[in-house]
């Protein structure tokens, strides 16, 4: 009797032939991937390795011998015994000429770098293959959604190259298909239900479109508001502080000042996605009305500022007065959703242990 | 019959077969156009969300968004139509409100109009009349048919009539025998897919009935959207239940119980007759469940198309049925395994599944033996342009170009001679000069860079300009291409460009290596056989018409 263990480990492992050298691969893996792993520098445009692959910009073609044409590699399994060439003459004059045409139908693949996360992927790959040569030079394609007033996405679909990232990432991530795609062929345009604005939509402003977009068609527009403030952009890594799910986000600045926030692709939590509150809601860390310190309303009628230790005890002293003149039910906890398992831990035996009262509850539970 | 409510519609619909088309033409139908309203309702009532519902509607050129909508004129402007005026007559018919529509696949006759479910046909405003599809003429060459050896006999399109031709004899001799039967009388005939791509039959017949997974299906390509062919409506036309029992015959032998005609928009009086015989083969016993007392059970949808010609490629056809967003899909793996609703699917045009009765009923060997030489049956040519008897003609597989040209189809127009002609409709690009002199069959057409294809020849005789020519061709492509592939969605575009002048001047040999760069990359990386295809006809306008090039780089007509 042979276990399904003993089976897997007596299994041939699968082999495949990569630029002339034999590697093995797991049953399921694309070429693409066994590739990634061996480090080769495939190009792509409309590969995102967190969504399905789609095989739109035909970048990632390879040889495979045996077959006619090249093939997608990011749509194309491995499979024992193939033999595959990632980076021939003939691909990579492939390549270029692709490059050349998305080049041909964008007013522009220079796009300011606090447009999105991926946003610089269209011109890195046009100066690798040194594709600015103004060839098939013709009509653009996509028409900018100057009338989308939003103030978090900018919809500039003149530099949109269709390989609708954004329309995946929206409903395979973020479960909202809230854009699709209008129309075909060079007509094709990234749209809401009735080409509406977004707000219209059935959008929440997650900004995972904007981040995945290769061309900063669809951009950042609270990151670019500081597009001319001097200094170089810095990421520096760091939790998300408005709940409790822990997503990893880099937070962008310019000298002090914070500029933007992009979502950690490999933060544990969150995979690069990111919502509404996380992805633009951080003006309030550097706006001048934002409470630094403690206040209290005393006789006056006035609040006024004070230290922490006298913050407490004037606030232990009043529910202390609350629960003796109206008894342990006249106070109710609700702790932040953002407060993590430990924190509402602590708030439900504060409560409980302090009172003598089981009115404790979470504000996610509403 | 009163206006049918939102609701009524989409309960009517929503628990079918593949709904999403029906159930929009349904709205089509009552308002004329389908309405944001309608939309919305739709996306209630199917569960499917809005902005990819309304993405999928746009898709469709058929599908008006506006009023005058459906009974607003929409005229032919195909390559053939274009030589007799179909720009003209549109002209004309613009006020009221008419628009430009791709080949209607009406090659053979005058220059169709589509208002509301009615195709007319005509050269003038005035003259529009209202027709049926023209029969095919008695084969000129006296050779023996298949498909059309029994379509011109009295009431061949009704159920008795059929049946009195020797109609069923194919089903009820494979009912006494095994599924395996019929496969391997559907291989040894060497049946191939009559849609162009030439895939042999009775394999893919085999590789659906081993492979696993339930419900299979049957789906019959009749979307027959390539430029200049015309063939599938006349026989869905004039033979309709050819196609049914053909679908029968694969549905027993690979054990699929469900099956669809997906039949293109412009065929609207098309619908009709198919929706009528299958109503009629349904109450005889023909269909649905215990087929002629046998125990197998098969049963057909018609699905109406909406105005795309990628609605032909058999992943964006599943997609469509399936009310996705048609676009072509990744292969591997193939619709034999995962097709419609990810189940086990043979897709087969309508021709190839005509012909089956006829390979079951006479036995392979027979059809076999019908083509020329080492080739294998026979092909409906689909006939037109500048030639004297245009239409569709059975041939014998291997049969010279010349022969059909001029002993059956009467040689080019008084005073002209032929230029050239198109090979697969469009897809094969042009044949000019020493090429016209081919056998028609793919080893020989393969080896001058074209093939054979759909069937659909379209001729071009020396009067024509053949730049203006490649240049509707691509037109046709950039309208056509799904927007999902980078080499087509933007290389059908420049094209077209560099073919009609609009871009900036380019000296010649920029402009030659512009062509050559972008079809090559087409060729080579395109997702679908669209993408691939379309550079045959820039390909072969350079090779056979480099002074017609030269004088359009020069600005002369």
């Amino acid at each position: 009797m042979i276990s399904d263990l003993d089976a897997q480990k007596t299994a041939k492992a699968l082999i495949l032939t990569l630029d002339g050298e034999e590697v093995a691969f797991e049953p399921g893996e694309t070429i693409y991937e066994v590739a990634e792993r061996h480090r080769r520098e495939i190009p792509t445009l409309c590969y995102d390795e967190r969504l399905e692959a789609f095989g739109a910009c035909r970048l990632c073609i390879v040889e495979v011998e045996g077959i006619r044409n090249p093939v997608a590699s990011c749509t194309t399994k491995a499979a024992e015994g193939m033999i595959v060439k990632t980076k021939t003459d003939t691909i990579e004059k492939h390549r270029k000429t692709l490059l050349e045409l998305v080049a041909s139908e964008n007013r522009s693949v220079d796009v300011n770098q606090l447009s999105g996360y991926a946003s610089q992927e269209l011109k890195i790959l046009v100066d690798r293959y040194d594709a600015r040569t103004g060839r098939f030079a013709g009509k653009k394609s996509g028409t900018s959604n100057t009338k989308d007033k939003n103030p978090f996405i900018l919809r500039d679909y003149d530099n949109c190259i269709s390989c609708y990232r954004c329309v995946r990432v929206c409903a395979e991530r973020e479960g909202d298909y809230a854009i699709n795609v209008m129309n075909r062929g060079f007509n094709t345009q990234i749209i809401t239900e009735f080409n509406n604005d977004l707000r219209d939509s059935e959008c929440t402003f997650c900004g995972q479109c904007v981040q995945t977009c290769p061309t900063g068609a669809l951009g950042d527009r609270k990151a670019l508001r500081d597009s001319d403030t001097e200094g170089e952009i810095r990421k520096t890594r760091t939790i998300c502080p408005y709940c409790g799910v822990g997503c990893s986000v880099d937070m962008l600045s310019k000298g002090d000042k914070i500029v933007g926030v992009q979502p950690a692709m490999d933060g544990p939590a969150n995979e690069g996605a990111l919502c509404i509150k996380g992805q633009f809601a951080f003006d309030f860390i550097q706006n001048a009305d934002r409470l630094k310190k403690p206040m209290i309303r005393r006789e006056d009628g006035e609040l006024h500022e004070c230290e922490w230790e006298e913050a407490l005890d004037f606030a232990a002293a009043g529910f202390a007065k609350v629960r003796d003149k109206f008894g342990r039910h006249s106070v109710y906890g609700i702790a932040s959703g953002r407060a993590p398992h430990e924190a509402a831990y602590t708030m439900q035996k504060y409560i409980r242990a302090t009172y003598g009262t089981n009115y404790i509850d979470n504000c996610s539970r509403a | 019959m009163p206006r049918q409510s939102n609701d009524e519609l989409i309960t009517r619909w929503k628990d079918e077969p593949a709904p999403l088309l029906p159930l929009l033409h349904a709205f089509h139908n009552r308002d004329g156009w389908i309405s944001e309203e309608s939309i919305r309702a739709v996306s209630k009532g199917l569960k499917i969300p809005l902005a990819e519902l309304f993405g999928t509607v746009t898709f469709y050129h058929h599908f008006s968004r506006e009023k005058p909508g459906k009974s607003a004129p929409r005229v032919c402007t195909g390559n053939v139509c274009c030589l007799h005026g179909g720009n003209e007559l549109l002209e004309s018919l613009k006020s009221e409100g008419a628009t430009a529509m791709p080949c209607a696949g009406r090659c053979d006759d005058m220059i169709p109009v589509i208002i509301d479910d009615k195709a007319f046909v005509g050269l003038t405003k005035e003259t529009l009349v209202h027709r049926a599809t023209p029969m095919p003429v008695p084969n000129p060459g006296g050779v023996t048919e298949c498909v059309f050896s029994k379509i011109r006999e009295e009431g061949r399109a009704t159920l008795e009539g059929y049946r009195s031709s020797g109609g069923y004899r194919g089903l009820e001799k494979a009912l006494a025998a095994t599924p395996q039967d019929v496969i391997d009388a559907v291989s040894e005939s060497k049946l191939a897919g009559r849609g162009g791509a030439g895939f042999p039959t009775g394999v893919k017949w085999k590789a659906v009935a081993d492979a696993p997974g339930d419900p299979k299906c049957i789906v019959c390509n009749a979307d027959e959207g390539e430029p200049g062919c015309f063939k599938d409506r006349t026989l869905m036309d004039h033979d309709p239940f050819a196609v049914i029992e053909g679908m029968t015959l694969a549905a027993f032998a690979t054990g699929a119980p469900l099956g669809f005609i997906y039949l293109r928009y412009e065929y609207p009086e098309t619908e009709a007759i198919l929706e009528n015989a299958i109503k009629d083969a349904r109450a005889n016993g023909l269909l649905g469940e215990n087929i002629l007392g046998s125990g197998l059970t098969f049963d057909l949808y018609v699905r109406r198309g909406a105005g795309a010609y990628i609605c032909g490629e058999e992943g964006s056809l599943l997609n469509s049925l399936e009310g996705k967003h048609p676009f072509p899909r990744n292969k591997p793996p193939f619709p034999v395994t995962h097709g419609f609703n990810d189940k086990p699917t043979a897709v087969n045009n309508v021709e190839t599944l005509a012909s089956v009765p006829h390979i079951i009923a006479n036995g392979a060997a027979w059809y076999r033996d019908l083509g020329l030489g080492e080739n294998a049956g026979t092909k409906v040519i689909s006939l037109s342009g500048d030639v004297q008897r245009p239409g569709n003609y059975e041939i014998p597989i291997g049969l010279p170009l010349q022969t059909l040209l001029n002993d059956w189809a009467g040689g080019p127009l008084p005073g002209r001679s032929f230029q050239a002609v198109t090979m697969a409709g469009l897809s094969g690009g042009f044949l000019g000069g020493e090429n016209l002199n081919i056998t028609l069959d793919d080893p020989c057409i393969k080896s001058k860079g074209s093939f054979l294809g759909a069937g659909g020849i379209m001729v071009f005789d020396d009067s024509r300009n053949m730049v203006d020519a490649a240049h509707d061709a691509m037109e046709f492509y950039a309208h056509e291409s799904c927007g999902k592939c980078f080499p087509c969605r933007i290389g059908t575009q420049r094209m077209t460009e560099r073919l009609n002048g609009s871009t900036p001047k380019l000296t010649k040999e920029e402009w030659l290596a512009e062509m050559n760069d972008i079809g090559s990359t087409m060729k080579s990386t395109s997702a679908c056989g669209l993408g691939m295809a379309a550079p045959h006809v820039t390909e072969s306008l350079m090779r056979y018409f480099p002074e017609q090039i030269e004088a359009h780089l020069n600005g002369e007509a």
